[in-house]
């Protein structure tokens, strides 16, 4: 039995990648390592970083609500003893606000000296008032227990320590007005922190780039000649370009197989219902592969399509929501990001991870993304067979 | 020496008439620093409008309204009254509102009471930070409510009479929480995303220069014309030095024009001239010097070029020229600072951020730190012969 002629032509493609190591590090370990950064950098979208400086020698109150600001759940807190070091990470951005607990904060509470706490905020941050109002949240449940001690022990004489241990007991039976937060919506419009942010984000720059940059294998073969000689065989040009088309195709599904699959098995990522992933999968395969023929034609020699493939690919990615969400650029970028096919890809792979969506509830951007492969697949295949015959 | 200087020539002739060098250099990043800054045209301060369904319409409701339209809130909150709580969730969910409070019938009573009242809080997804605001101030206000009662409690339970309960309550009401913030702002300036992503950017195609010296030094040798210029009185190092020199200018050309045309055209501030200029010759020479060392390491141009986007990708990961370090975990932002890049942005942040001109001073000595080790490898790696 043999094999047919274009996949012939396919796996002499594949083989002559797989054996260039280079190629291989961009499609296996790059986008792994990347996603790992990214996912670890946008795990604490959520939390906002907050820093309390708890002087030296302070006593337990202030502790305590160093304490029991780290287990407020909108917020992740790291504990200064040396103000200089926590305002500097303040200035770098690694904080979003400082909490600066006053020298002899539980002797004037005892005393019955009302005490401000310093919220320092970065100008770096947009959080600064979520961040304000939270820390308050958690300085006004102290201050309740504080309140509570002074007031029993000015009535009865029962003294500041022991009123302070009954108000603290006290104090989770007696709320009596509570706050409750209801969602008005099922699910939001960017992508869930963490690697469910950078799993799909980074398949659709990669399997792109990489597409792109595969490019080069195709001038190469070019170059020496590989076409020229296949076409001395009994095969037409269709079978060429069909076979390059494939190999290309099967790279992308490949690398977005290794991503799904590193995603879902080691960084935990649900990848939404299988059917509307496959399909988008494959669909955004289709696009890469459109570009990647493409660039195989427009590129004059190999090293143009290896550097400025990925130059194109990263700026695509950026208008199209893999680097940062749409959600948080101008308008008008949000509606330019959507002339190239990252950002209804983004678009769909969001429907899927944060709103639960099924192959229906993604139609829309599947038929632009597919309406963009035909063309870029049209384009470029006609384009290879007329250098082919040339 | 001069040797080295007519190889540089010649490579960066060479390189001017590559167009792929030209984009990767100049076009790029600048391509990438007009869409980052289209991106994050204007960041304002938060300011969002909020409804209020008092249904309430006691003491307690008029209070809470009455704090959301203090002045002190003014900078933050606008308030619109809603009529019901279903209106109210339409104009959240279709963000005419960033969040609404309902103040439910009998609130007052409830709160008086024995029973729990509750505030309710209406946001949605996508206005997390509106949502996190409103839930914050709601709960602000209860605190002093809740502060009051649990007075009474405790005064009740370290000795005082119930008889006194009413006094209690009376005299609990005019307490004010002992406890409150001040704000305040460390005077750092705004670091911008142009400001951090110019240099980044800047950095990360710049570093591809490392390839392009390394690989043509072995394109030079399958061609014959290193053997020939051996064949003259130069050392390999000098060839070596050559190929750095070259990643040099073509380095230091690409990050000057990064560094005028964002700071002409899209307000990036790199800080400090004196200092941002001593990061960015600190940061081209490490690019120097990573040239010659794949250069020296790699036995081939495939070589070449392989090790050479393994050492960029791994530098620019690591370094942080992908995210913002800063706002990484910490055992990503000390990995940062193995790297000279993640060096090189330290001392961007710093002098962005308004540190003074001297912060340059510790993130420039690692750098040539760095520099220093690796030019040694290569010292010593140029000494193996050069025939294979």
């Amino acid at each position: 039995m043999t094999t047919p002629a274009p996949l012939a032509v396919t796996a002499a493609a594949l083989r002559r990648l797989v054996r260039d190591r280079t190629a291989m590090f961009f499609v296996v370990v790059l986008p792994v390592v990347v996603i790992l950064i990214i996912g670890l950098t946008a795990r604490g979208f959520d939390k906002l970083r907050v820093g309390v400086v708890v002087p030296d020698g302070s006593g337990p109150l202030a502790t305590q609500l160093a304490e029991e600001l780290g287990h407020d759940p909108t917020l992740t807190t790291t504990t200064y003893t040396d103000a200089a070091a926590a305002r500097t990470g303040l200035r770098r951005g690694e904080l979003v606000a400082l909490v600066v607990l006053p020298r002899g904060y539980d002797t004037a509470l005892a005393a019955g000296r009302p005490q401000q706490i310093g919220l320092l905020t970065s100008v770096q941050s947009s959080d600064q008032q979520a961040v304000g109002a939270a820390i308050s949240a958690v300085v006004g449940r102290q201050a309740a227990r504080v309140q509570a001690a002074h007031f029993a022990s000015v009535q009865n004489g029962s003294g500041f320590g022991a009123s302070l241990a009954r108000a603290t007991a006290l104090q989770p039976g007696t709320t009596v007005v509570g706050v409750h937060t209801t969602l008005v919506d099922t699910g939001a419009s960017t992508l869930p922190a963490g690697f469910s942010y950078s799993a799909p984000t980074m398949l659709v720059l990669f399997v792109f780039i990489n597409a792109l940059a595969g490019g080069a294998a195709i001038i190469q073969a070019r170059q020496l000649g590989i076409h020229d000689r296949a076409m001395a065989a009994p095969i037409t040009a269709r079978t060429i370009v069909l076979g390059e088309t494939l190999a290309a195709l099967v790279l992308a599904l490949l690398q977005s197989l290794l991503i799904v699959g590193i995603g879902a098995v080691v960084f935990g990522v649900h990848w939404g219902d299988p059917v509307a992933a496959a399909t988008l999968v494959v669909v955004w395969a289709l696009v890469g592969t459109g570009a990647g023929v493409l660039s195989g034609t427009v590129f004059r020699t190999p090293e143009q399509a290896g550097a400025i493939g990925p130059a194109i690919g990263i700026a695509f990615g950026m208008l199209g929501g893999c680097m940062w969400p749409l959600e948080i650029v101008t308008p008008l970028m949000r509606t330019v990001g959507h002339v190239v096919p990252h950002a209804w890809a983004v678009d769909a792979w969001t429907t899927l991870l944060s709103r639960g969506g099924d192959l229906a509830s993604i139609a829309r951007p599947l038929l632009v993304l597919a309406g963009m492969a035909v063309a870029l697949l049209a384009l470029s295949t006609l384009r290879l067979r007329a250098r082919i015959v040339r | 020496m001069n040797a080295a200087l007519v190889i540089a020539r010649k490579d960066l002739r060479q390189r001017v008439r590559d167009r792929s060098a030209l984009v990767l250099g100049i076009l790029a990043p600048l391509l990438i620093a007009t869409v980052m800054s289209a991106a994050f045209g204007s960041a304002g301060s938060f300011h969002t409008t909020v409804g209020v369904v008092d249904q309430d319409r006691h003491e307690l409701g008029a209070a809470f309204v009455a704090m959301l339209r203090s002045p002190d809130l003014s900078d933050v909150v606008t308030v619109r009254s809603v009529a019901t709580p279903a209106e109210a969730r339409r104009l959240v969910h279709d963000k005419k509102l960033g969040a609404a409070f309902v103040l439910p019938l009998g609130f007052t009573p409830a709160a008086h009471g024995t029973a729990t009242a509750r505030i309710e809080v209406l946001g949605s997804s996508d206005q997390a930070i509106a949502r996190e605001v409103s839930a914050a101030l709601a709960e602000s206000f209860a605190a002093q409510v809740n502060a009051d009662r649990l007075s009474v409690l405790t005064a009740l339970a370290t000795g005082t009479s119930a008889a006194r309960t009413a006094h209690l309550i009376a005299a609990s009401a005019r307490l004010r929480l002992p406890v409150s913030t001040r704000s305040g702002d460390i005077g750092a300036k705004r670091l911008t995303a142009i400001s951090y992503y110019a240099p980044s950017m800047g950095i990360f195609f710049m570093f591809f220069g490392i390839g392009f010296g390394a690989r043509s030094y072995w394109l030079e040798r399958r061609s014959g014309n290193l053997d020939r210029m051996l064949a003259a009185p130069v050392r390999p190092a000098e060839v070596l030095a050559g190929k750095a020199l070259s990643t040099l200018v073509f380095g230091l050309a690409s990050l000057l024009t990064m560094a005028v045309v964002t700071s002409v055209f899209f307000d990036a501030q790199w800080g400090p001239l004196p200092a941002a200029a001593a990061l960015v010759f600190a940061i081209v020479l490490a690019a120097a010097a990573l040239t010659a060392l794949v250069a020296a390491l790699a036995r081939s141009e495939r070589q070449a070029d392989g090790v050479a986007s393994t050492v960029t990708f791994a530098l620019v990961l690591l370094g942080g020229n992908f995210v913002f370090v800063s706002s990484s975990p910490e055992l990503l932002r000390r990995l940062a600072l193995l790297t000279p890049n993640g060096w090189a942005m330290r001392g961007f942040v710093d002098l962005q951020s308004g540190a003074g001109a001297s912060a340059a001073v510790q993130p420039v000595l690692a750098i040539l730190a760095f520099t220093a080790v690796v030019a040694g490898a290569v010292a010593l790696l140029a000494r193996r012969p050069v025939s294979s």
